[in-house]
């Protein structure tokens, strides 16, 4: 990205993205990593408490536990998955797949994608989610 | 904005030796903390943020015993990387070229201030593990 094009061109003021849905979209997407870097401080925070002992990881899902901390966390769920939706679409247009000299039709490499977000998940199941 | 700072007043082949060698990185590790964003962290999040707090999660699943034998470790160790280190990485791509797009602050310094910033998280993210693990 060039960086300097505001030499060549006048400056666009700080709305610019509000003011047609594509760049809405755009940005909404760009912000996905608001809620998420708030997740990853989150579980940082909680090694430190794993780290300090039994206490303080009772006391850091206490936390986790609280209402604004939760509402924020499912928002990061959500924005996780909209990231996810967004990105898997790329994949195919930067790095197209060819199995035996054709092509793999684009939605299948998304839904490939979506089967590995789902695998994941069962592996969390599997690894926690058993009583 | 970087570039034009980089550039020296009376060296007329400064514009043309201005190539930012450094910008392979940022977008590797952009995107591949992308995949790691999409594909594990729904999950990290679903069953660590939303349902142990929730208590729907068995109850010796997280527990503290649990939890540490499970995090430090080798796996954990690849866990951290996977899961905090390359999506933070990923975010401050985004969060600086998201500046630049609504023209906060110069790219020379927010680049060096988000990047900065996800190397240090990272590299104290993954001492807590080996601090864990020697413990």
């Amino acid at each position: 990205m060039n960086k300097t094009s505001s030499q060549r061109l006048p400056p666009l003021k700080r709305n610019w993205w509000l003011k047609h849905r594509f760049f809405k979209l755009y940005m909404l997407r760009e912000a996905t990593v608001l809620p998420l870097v708030f997740f990853l401080l989150c579980l940082m925070a909680g090694m430190v408490a794993l780290v300090q002992g039994a206490d303080s990881w009772q006391g850091w899902v206490g936390f986790m536990g609280s209402p604004v901390v939760l509402a924020l966390n499912l928002l990061a769920l959500a924005a996780s998955l909209y990231h996810a939706a967004t990105f898997f679409v790329l994949f195919p247009r930067v790095m197209p797949l060819r199995i035996a000299g054709r092509s793999l039709p684009d939605n299948m490499i998304v839904a490939g994608q979506w089967a590995g977000v789902v695998v994941v998940a069962l592996l969390f199941f599997w690894l926690l989610g058993r009583a | 904005m970087s570039k034009q700072a980089m550039s020296k007043p009376g060296s007329p082949q400064a514009a043309s030796h201005q190539q930012a060698f450094d910008e392979p990185l940022w977008w590797g590790l952009f995107s591949a903390g992308g995949v790691c964003f999409a594909v594990l962290l729904p999950a990290v999040i679903l069953f660590i943020g939303v349902l142990l707090p929730l208590g729907l999660l068995p109850a010796d699943a997280l527990s503290y015993e649990r939890a540490t034998a499970l995090l430090f470790s080798v796996p954990g160790f690849l866990f951290v990387g996977a899961v905090v280190c390359l999506p933070l990485f990923h975010a401050a791509h985004r969060l600086r070229h998201g500046l630049f797009d609504i023209s906060v602050g110069r790219d020379g310094f927010n680049k060096k201030l988000m990047y900065g910033a996800a190397a240090l998280l990272s590299m104290l993210a993954l001492g807590l593990v080996v601090a864990g693990m020697l413990s």
